[in-house]
């Protein structure tokens, strides 16, 4: 019981940490960040559930004041503006990924790229989309067309959440709790 | 093949070199020639040490004056310093970068240019040498405390460095793993510069500076500098606990 | 820990947080039906003079707390002008800015402990399912974490600048995963030891 709660804790803090990070700027020159990285890894390596808890506490303390978010963004402005359908996607994502983990049999690099398609680009998108719809009172194919420019980053973002989830499930084969077999405490 | 230490072609030199770190002045303005082939610098908590060491490794640039390895800056030339300095972390398991043990190996080949299969290659050469061609493939987790260390000290010999930089190399070891340690350095033709707090670890090195509070109490060979540094150490445990707060 | 809390005093400061985020949701729900501009502008206004009561290095804060939104107002912007409809852009903006900013007001002048307190209350009748002392803990922990973690970061960046001429990236995001991994099992010991999570 206590080791669902420091996995959990433990991550939210990752995610933190991981937004301190510089942006990432790859040839492509699509900047991604190391903590949306971070949010697809709690999903695929914590499994479904402790997976969107650990997001789910990251978010609160967002929401509570400190500056967690990359660029040091933080406080309750950031749920009301143009991003908040992402945020509040962002569990649900970590959710999804760590679901695709547990429920497929594909070695870990596969599992976890598909886990990061379905959940942090699908459901996130979906999540993210009708956010900015909302916010910038554009229709949901408007919106989707500005979420366009984010695509070939977060499919980059996908093979690396699969080949750092491939490289943690190598390093400590019995790592990630969300391909263990008996229940954890 | 590792080229010959020479006397000062190579040398690490300091020249009026400073460091400030959050306000503090961490290290005053320094300007020494380091070419022995065998230093220790030796300091208590606090002193500047490991802030000397990344200082001269490049991995931190100094405010003041200037550092040179082998006439180039290691803050700027970072991939010629990969040839000419190693370094060497105190725990492990900060400097593992890697899941198993011939990736962690293979890294550094490949950063300083060698294509994957050739950095394979030679990683296997090296574990078979060694008697550990069964560790190819291996997890690093597998791997107790004081072969972790081995690992990261082999991922620096492999670099085949002129210097190594040594940060407190028998921390948290137990007596025989220090022993085969201590062998294993006795044994390399590189410049090893070994920080320290621990006198009993330098007494066979060419040279040792004392460094108090960012500056050189004193420098000398061992016999003139460890006693000293030893009195002033008894001393200072003798007065009251350590409860000054950093800032 | 460093919060979002404005050092700067200001009367917002000394009211309590619950009201205060009362008043908020209140605001930011009707912003969301208010489509005319003359009303929404007039929030806009009215929010930047709370601000401005709270000195002009406070306003000037408030104003840079805005600056990411500062590309979507150009999407916006650059859209309406492309649709001739700027007054409907200019609707967008203006509540945008204003939602925003009201929020941010509220986490400027608002301590972290008076908002977990709201939390706690918040909390109480999920206690059920989630017990308040393991919602504080875990708030607890992940403070007390983050500087342990960065500085570990810290010294994985390290290691891998002395064996590499190029700039560390996403390759450290493993081991900084495995050592969160490690901490969660030695902490969750020592939680056992102490009489655990409750």
């Amino acid at each position: 019981m206590e080791r669902s709660l420091t996995h959990i804790a433990l991550f939210a803090a990752l995610i933190a940490v991981l937004g301190l990070v510089p942006r990432v700027d790859l040839a492509t020159g699509v900047p991604i960040t190391a903590q949306s990285l971070g949010i697809m890894l709690c999903g695929t390596v914590l499994g479904a559930k402790r997976g969107a808890l650990a997001v789910l506490l990251f978010l609160l303390l967002v929401a509570l004041g400190l500056p967690l978010l990359s660029g040091g963004r933080g406080g309750l402005g950031v749920f009301v503006g143009p991003s908040a359908g992402f945020l509040v996607g962002f569990p649900v994502a970590a959710f999804v990924a760590g679901w695709v983990m547990q429920r497929t049999t594909l070695p870990p690099f596969w599992a976890a790229a598909c886990g990061a398609v379905i959940g942090g680009i699908g459901v996130l998108y979906i999540f993210g989309i009708s956010g900015m719809a909302l916010v910038l009172d554009k229709s949901l194919s408007e919106a989707a067309l500005l979420g366009l420019a984010f695509l070939p980053g977060d499919v980059i973002k996908a093979v690396l959440a699969g080949l750092l989830t491939q490289a943690i499930a190598r390093a400590r084969p019995g790592a990630l709790l969300s391909r263990r077999d008996a229940p954890a405490a | 093949m590792i080229r010959p230490v020479a006397s000062s072609s190579d040398a690490i030199v300091l020249t009026g070199a400073g460091v400030t770190l959050t306000g503090r002045r961490v290290l005053q303005d320094m300007s020494l020639t380091l070419s022995e082939r065998r230093i220790g610098i030796i300091g208590r908590n606090g002193s500047g040490k490991s802030t000397l060491l990344r200082l001269m490794a490049g991995l931190i640039a100094p405010d003041r004056g200037q550092v040179r390895v082998a006439g180039l800056d290691p803050a700027q030339a970072r991939k010629e310093m990969l040839a000419e300095l190693g370094i060497l972390f105190q725990n492990p398991d900060h400097q593992i970068l890697f899941p198993t043990v011939d990736e962690e190996l293979a890294f550094g080949l490949i950063q300083m240019g060698q294509s994957r299969s050739a950095a394979q290659a030679r990683v296997a050469q090296h574990l078979a040498l060694h008697g550990r061609s069964h560790w190819q493939g291996i997890s690093v987790a597998t791997l107790s405390q004081g072969q972790r260390h081995w690992l990261c000290l082999q991922a620096v010999l492999l670099m085949e460095p002129r210097t190594i930089l040594l940060d407190e190399p028998f921390a948290g070891l137990d007596l025989p793993t220090q022993h085969r340690l201590a062998r294993t350095f006795a044994g390399l033709p590189q410049r090893l510069i070994t920080i320290t707090h621990d006198p009993a670890t330098l007494r066979g090195v060419d040279r040792v500076l004392w460094l108090e509070a960012g500056q050189i109490a004193a420098d000398g060979p061992p016999e003139a500098v460890l006693p000293r540094f030893e009195a002033e150490m008894i001393r200072l445990g003798g007065l009251d606990a350590d409860a000054d707060l950093a800032r | 820990m460093l919060t979002l809390t404005s050092p700067v005093e200001t009367a917002l400061h000394r009211l309590r947080a619950g009201p205060k985020l009362a008043v908020l949701a209140g605001f930011t729900f009707a912003l969301f039906w208010i489509s005319a501009p003359l009303w929404l502008g007039f929030a806009l206004v009215a929010v930047g003079g709370l601000y401005l009561q709270g000195g002009v290095q406070f306003f000037r804060h408030g104003v840079a707390m805005l600056r990411p939104l500062w590309p979507f107002v150009a999407v916006v912007g650059l859209w309406h002008l492309w649709t001739e409809d700027l007054a409907a852009g200019g609707v967008i903006v203006l509540r945008m800015l204003a939602a925003v900013a009201a929020a941010n007001l509220v986490t400027m002048t608002t301590r972290l402990s008076d908002m977990i307190a709201v939390l706690e209350r918040l909390a109480r009748p999920l206690a059920p399912v989630l017990p308040p002392r393991r919602l504080a803990l875990a708030i607890a922990l992940v403070i007390r974490f983050i500087p342990v973690l960065t500085e570990r970061m810290g010294h994985l960046a390290q290691a891998w600048r002395a064996r590499s001429g190029r700039r560390p990236g996403w390759r450290l995001i493993a081991p900084a995963a495995l050592a969160a991994l490690d901490d969660a099992e030695q902490v969750a010991n020592a939680l056992r030891a102490r009489g655990g999570a409750g």
